[in-house]
Parts: structure tokens; sequence; C-alpha cells
């Protein structure tokens, strides 16, 4: 049950709903599709040495990570300062993966047949 | 007298939320004592919570979303523009951030340490169904696009799209899940992929690493899907406003979140 009160005291959006409309969800999605498709195409070229497949492909993901996290997350939208949290959060896994990979010197996957 | 009580009585409702949650916490530590201790203790912990959220879940499922105080006015007032809520789902990603780089870390240390010419990981294709998950990716992808305009809804007050996109995300999810229980059945009991061998002479950690971390990413979308029938259902009773809607944008942040995730596992582990 809602009150006066509680409406009165209710928590501000942060999206106006005139600007809403206008963003482009839409186009993020075909975006994130047609990117989906050359993953699948790029990860079958057996010509592709290992290490230029596994770079073009993890740039491809955070490609589309990054679209959904700016877009569909909102931070495009959002005060500037909260992109401290997931950024804090990727600098640690930075550092992770940096200590993994120093750590296995190569990276040893098995070629396409 | 008696109606003075009444009435304070409400008021504390109205400032204080409700005293579920603390139920619930009980109930995850109970739980995950007994997982640790004893099964009878495991399944006390599993009611206890479950109590909690069925509790929490019937005062909240009629109600508009309400303003936090306390703690989460004073960190409102010091960091204006995203409410402490929104900041609080924020933080809780930041958690789950580090917690799939823990589960993926150990997955590829795995495979840089015991991945040898005759006893080889898996190339992409060989072993996964990479056509079909492709497919259940971009029906993930479909369902962040369904949730952002559940959302985008809701904003202008739109009650009949937001209960629209709001199930078609829930079906899209519950069809990814669907998905993913159809291909651990196979890749275990037909394939033969399971927690301590593979096919093809292929790693036998190849198994348990891909088990770990589709898993426990399907373990999310589930959480994910139930949190949208929650949604669901307060959309359909009434629950949602144009004023007061910031529950489906702090649900929709998780579930892009796993969305995100996904897009990660995909590449991470069947493409490469």
């Amino acid at each position: 049950m809602s009150t006066a009160a509680e409406a009165a005291t209710a928590i501000p959006v942060a999206a106006p709903a005139e600007t809403a409309h206008k963003r482009p969800y839409v186009y993020v999605f075909i975006a994130l599709a047609v990117i989906t498709a050359i993953e699948v195409y790029v990860a079958g070229l057996s010509y592709l040495a290992n290490l230029d497949r596994i770079s073009i492909l993890v740039l491809m993901a955070t490609t589309k990570a990054s679209l959904v996290a700016a877009y569909y997350m909102h931070l495009k939208y959002e005060p500037r300062w909260i992109m401290l949290i997931p950024f804090g959060a990727l600098a640690l896994v930075f550092v992770l993966v940096a200590a993994l990979t120093a750590a296995a010197g190569t990276v040893p996957t098995t070629p396409l047949p | 007298m008696a109606e003075a009580r009444v009435r304070r009585h409400r008021e504390v409702n109205v400032h204080h939320g409700t005293p579920w949650p603390f139920v619930i916490a009980l109930g995850a530590a109970v739980g995950y004592v007994g997982l640790l201790v004893s099964m009878p203790m495991l399944v006390l912990g599993v009611l206890v919570f479950a109590v909690g959220a069925i509790g929490w879940l019937r005062d909240d499922v009629h109600t508009v979303p309400k303003p936090f105080y306390g703690v989460g006015a004073a960190l409102e007032s010091r960091l204006p523009q995203v409410s402490a809520r929104k900041l609080a789902v924020w933080l809780f990603l930041a958690t789950e951030v580090m917690f799939f780089s823990a589960i993926i870390g150990a997955s590829w240390t795995l495979r840089f340490r015991t991945s040898t010419p005759t006893n080889p990981w898996a190339y992409s294709g060989q072993i996964l169904n990479v056509p079909g998950t492709a497919f259940v990716t971009f029906i993930l992808i479909c369902s962040s696009l369904t949730m952002v305009e559940a959302l985008a809804a809701i904003e202008r007050g739109d009650q009949k799209r937001l209960r629209i996109f709001l199930l078609a995300t829930m079906l899209l999810g519950i069809t990814f899940l669907a998905f993913q229980a159809n291909e651990f059945y196979h890749l275990y009991f037909a394939d033969g992929l399971t927690f301590s061998s593979a096919p093809y002479g292929v790693n036998p950690l190849y198994g348990p690493t891909f088990f770990a971390q589709t898993g426990t990413h399907g373990a999310h979308v589930t959480a994910g899907v139930l949190a949208l029938a929650y949604l669901n259902i307060k959309a359909w009773k009434g629950g949602l406003t144009k004023e007061n809607h910031e529950t489906v944008e702090l649900i929709g942040l998780y579930w892009h979140f796993v969305d995100v995730v996904w897009i990660f596992l995909f590449t991470l582990v069947y493409l490469i």
C-alpha cells in the first residue's frame, strides 16, 4: 500500500522518462548479434595462428561486454564515479590474469585440425 | 488507545521495511555451517531461508518500492544521483566479477599447467556444440534487450509493455537454462564428458573445468529467472509504477551482468 508520505520520499529515478526512449538499445542488440556471428566464424578459421585467433576473439568479447555495460547497464548515463566500482574489480582481475599468465609462460591451445 | 497503537504499528512498518531479510540471513548462516558440519543442519538452514524468502515476497509483492533510511540515506546524501540500492548492487556485482574471475582463472591455470600434446585440451567444436551454444548466446542477448525495454517501458509508465517484456525476458532465460540442462545431460551421459574423464583422448580436467564454469553461470541464470518471476508477479499485481520502479533497474543490472559473464564464457570455453 502506497501512501502520500511514501510518494513524497520516493527514490528519484536517474533516467528522465523523456530521454529513455531515445537510447540506442536496438542498435546495440544488432551489434551484439553481428559480433557473435563473426566470433563463431573466426573461431573456425584454422589458418589463423592460435594467439592471433585468441586475441581477436577476446577483443570481440570485450567489445560486446563493454556495449552491454555502457548501454544496457546504463554506465554511459550514470555519474562517472560509479565506474570506479566495476573498474576497481577489473583492476584486480588484471592482476590475477597477469600473475597466472606470468606463471604459465605460454598459451598452450590445441590447433584446429 | 488501541487505535493509536495500530497507527503507530503501521508507521513503524512503513519506516522500517521488513524483518524477513534477517530470517534469510539466519537461514543462510545455518545452512553454510550445516554444509560443513551436518546434513540436518543444512536442511534446517535451507528451510529457514525459504521461509524468510517467502515471507519477504508476501510482504513486498503488493507494495511499490520504498526508499531506504539510515545508512542508505546517508550514502545517498554523500554520493548524489545514485541511490544506495543501486550502489549496493554495483558493489555486489564487483564481488561477482572477482568470483567468476577466480573460477575462470583456476580453469585456465589447469589448462596452462596440464595440457600436453599427448593429453591435450579439446579444440573448439571437438566436444561442445558451438552452433547450438551460439544460438542460446543470441537468446541471452535477446533477453538483455527485452529487460532493458521493460525498464524503458515503466520509465514511460507503460504497464502493458512492462509486463510483456518482463515475461519475455523470463521465458528467454528459461529457454537458455533448458538448453544448458539438455547440453549437460548429453555431454555427461552420451558423450562421456564427466567430472573425471573426457572423450577423444582429451585431458580429463577438461570436463570438471567446463562444468564448473558453465554450471556456476547456470546457477546465476537460475537465480536471475527466480528474480524475474518475482518481478513478473509484482508487475501483474501493480507493484511497479512510473514513479517507483527501481527494482526493475536493479534486477536488470544483475541480469545484464549474467549476460556479460556469458559473453566471456562463450569465448573462453566454447570458442578458444
